[in-house]
């Protein structure tokens, strides 16, 4: 019964973030939809990827769906379990191949927030959870990719806190504040991928959803969006074999990919 | 040296002998700097670790004593383990019982802070990571910051605070990061530098995050002797770069075994050394409800209740910290609100299935939402 309706967007989501996951590569994965992504990806086309959690967990066994980044699935019989400083110092000393990280918001740059909504620090509208690994993963991996839901709340012109330098003020800036590797190669949301235009490192349209046009990403988006030469490709649809494998094997109580209420 | 020179730099002296990054201490409107200078404070870290008993004398003690001599109000607090994994809990329980105020929280992540403004046992925050990650943004702590119930004192990044803790192990002033370069972060965090690189001819910006030194640590371990050596299996996180940054460290433990059982202690796992520890604490269900590796998985239902409903008004949260803590005298009454044997017997089942130390087990439970709270905790 559950596998005849249609993917939700998060499924979807997983599985669009899963197709970015090379075979063979080392993943840094942060907490929720890029933990969905990373094990589906391992349970498709992807087996021989390894695993890497800030918590410390390294190339876990495979198992049920962890609960957090800290629950005993991220690191079920690692041969090694790193400390939190040594697992970051892995991205900087370049044996991660890309990390996946949320955000509350990202502007046209890939700069992203996760620390407070509103203008005022010391009295925000709302205080959010704060850096965690974000920073750490965006200032130093070399290759980035940004995942979340796509509102004109979440895809501001400006962020009200720059938790984590994407391309930051565009051109050149985010290597001449001394940051490493390619920054974020890419967006995903609901409606599409985007990638940032090579010169400016502005947000583009890369591919869009079957069946959204153009018009509703960029309603959804507080800033223009670039477009590409030519057509829009659209973004290949999860095939019922991954989104069958998503519900029966990697999320099956749908702790991740279940939409909230 | 002309006199007025030798005056002003008196007078600076006398302010404060850290040189805090002035546009952070003026976004986060700190008027008095040297709330910041105990974190930093390497010189009275190093007399409290040559002060400390040397000797390998027996350290066991109980919660309350420990709690009562070792955590004094205003101290800086770092949260140990990672945010539910084998984190201290019930001590942290204790503190609040105690009615411990003032304290200052680092910690990466520190999400633990949230729940100890409410009481007045934290004030301040050096602010990583607070939240229970896709259950929810903590409204509780976004609350306390709107209404001024929490100062916050720095932002940091995870990687940030586990350097800064790094760098006191390692015996090092501090180290250089390319972490939270170009970030409003370092708008907001009086401690942390952009430099020059001082090996590089081109331009090359690095942070300079000092060693950090926090008041006191409780470490929830697995075994420790009655020295202080304590064993940790699974994630060790930062707990070994605080164990020996700390000014005073008290060790919480499931059991207390033989010195020898860790000397020939074959098993994967690392051993903090006892010369850390001021204090011993025998503790079984210490990180309940958190996850214990090898012993308990954390109380899903208990989070979700605590993100959800507890997290959701103040009278909410005074009604759940009522219950569950603030009435319960020990660790052993709230094992018993869980479900007693029963609860011990399902979260062990299923952290030991989790560490594939037990056959896969269904994991799958019934979620605590606001209109179906079942009352299981397993």
């Amino acid at each position: 019964m559950k596998n005849e309706t249609p993917a939700n967007p998060l499924e979807t989501l997983a599985y669009i973030i899963s197709q970015q996951i090379k075979d063979h590569s080392v993943v840094y994965v942060g907490t929720g939809l890029p933990m969905v992504a990373a094990i589906l990806a391992r349970k498709t086309h992807a087996p021989s990827i390894t695993m890497v959690y800030e918590s410390g967990g390294q190339d876990p066994i495979s198992g049920d769906m962890p609960w957090s980044v800290g629950c005993p699935l991220t690191w079920r019989k690692s041969a090694v379990l790193m400390e939190m400083a040594y697992s970051f110092g892995q991205a900087y000393n370049g044996y991660i191949d890309i990390a996946f990280l949320g955000f509350a918001q990202v502007d046209m740059y890939g700069n992203v927030n996760t620390h407070m909504i509103g203008d005022d620090f010391l009295k925000p509208k709302a205080r959010l959870t704060g850096s965690g690994g974000n920073n750490d993963l965006s200032s130093l991996t070399e290759n980035m990719v940004l995942v979340g839901l796509q509102t004109p709340e979440r895809f501001p012109e400006k962020v009200d806190f720059i938790t984590s330098v994407g391309h930051l003020k565009g051109g050149n800036s985010r290597k001449e504040a001394g940051l490493l590797g390619k920054g974020p190669v890419s967006v995903i949301s609901q409606w599409g991928i985007y990638d940032f235009e090579p010169e400016t490192k502005r947000m583009r349209v890369k591919s869009l959803t079957p069946g959204i046009p153009l018009e509703i990403a960029q309603q959804t988006t507080g800033f223009e969006l670039l477009k590409p030469e030519g057509d829009i490709p659209e973004t290949s649809l999860i095939t019922p074999e991954a989104l069958e494998i998503l519900r029966t094997d990697v999320d099956p109580h749908g702790v991740f990919t279940t939409m909230p209420t | 040296m002309p006199k007025n020179v030798i005056i002003i730099k008196e007078t600076i002296m006398s302010i404060s002998k850290y040189r805090y990054n002035q546009e952070a201490i003026k976004n986060l409107k700190i008027k008095d700097t040297s709330i910041l200078d105990s974190l930093i404070d390497f010189e009275s870290a190093r007399k409290a670790h040559l002060e400390k008993e040397h000797s390998k004398v027996d350290k066991r003690m109980s919660l309350k004593e420990a709690v009562a001599e070792y955590v004094h109000d205003g101290d800086v607090l770092t949260d140990t383990g990672f945010a539910y994994v084998r984190t201290p809990h019930q001590a942290y329980f204790e503190m609040v019982r105690q009615g411990k105020k003032g304290l200052h929280a680092i910690g990466a992540p520190n999400t633990n802070q949230s729940f100890m403004i409410n009481f007045g046992t934290v004030a301040y925050s050096h602010n990583s990571y607070v939240g229970a990650e896709m259950r929810g943004t903590d409204r509780n702590y976004s609350r306390s910051v709107k209404e001024g119930k929490v100062a916050i004192l720095s932002e940091w990044s995870h990687g940030g605070v586990a350097l800064g803790l790094k760098a006191a192990q390692l015996g090092a002033p501090g180290l250089l990061s390319k972490q939270m370069l170009g970030s409003d972060i370092m708008k907001y965090n009086p401690y942390i530098r952009t430099i020059q690189n001082p090996m590089r001819n081109d331009p090359d910006p690095v942070a300079f995050i000092p060693a950090l030194y926090p008041d006191i640590a409780i470490i929830h371990v697995q075994a420790a002797d009655k020295f202080g050596n304590a064993y940790i299996y699974g994630p060790v996180v930062n707990d070994t770069a605080i164990a020996a940054a700390s000014k005073r460290l008290i060790i919480t433990a499931e059991e207390i075994v033989p010195e020898d059982t860790l000397r020939y202690n074959g098993k994967k796992g690392v051993t903090l050394p006892f010369i850390y520890a001021d204090a011993v604490v025998e503790l079984p269900f210490g990180a309940a409800p958190g996850n214990m590796p090898g012993h308990y998985y954390w109380s899903r239902q208990w989070w979700e209740k605590l993100m959800r409903y507890a997290c959701k008004n103040e009278q909410n949260f005074t009604e759940f910290f009522d219950e569950w803590v603030m009435n319960a005298k020990d660790q052993f009454e709230f094992v018993e609100k869980l479900g007693g044997a029963k609860w011990i017997t399902e979260a062990r089942r299923q952290t030991k299935a989790a560490e594939n130390d037990n056959e896969d087990i269904d994991f799958s439970y019934q979620e605590y939402t606001l209109d179906n709270d079942s009352g299981i905790y397993y």
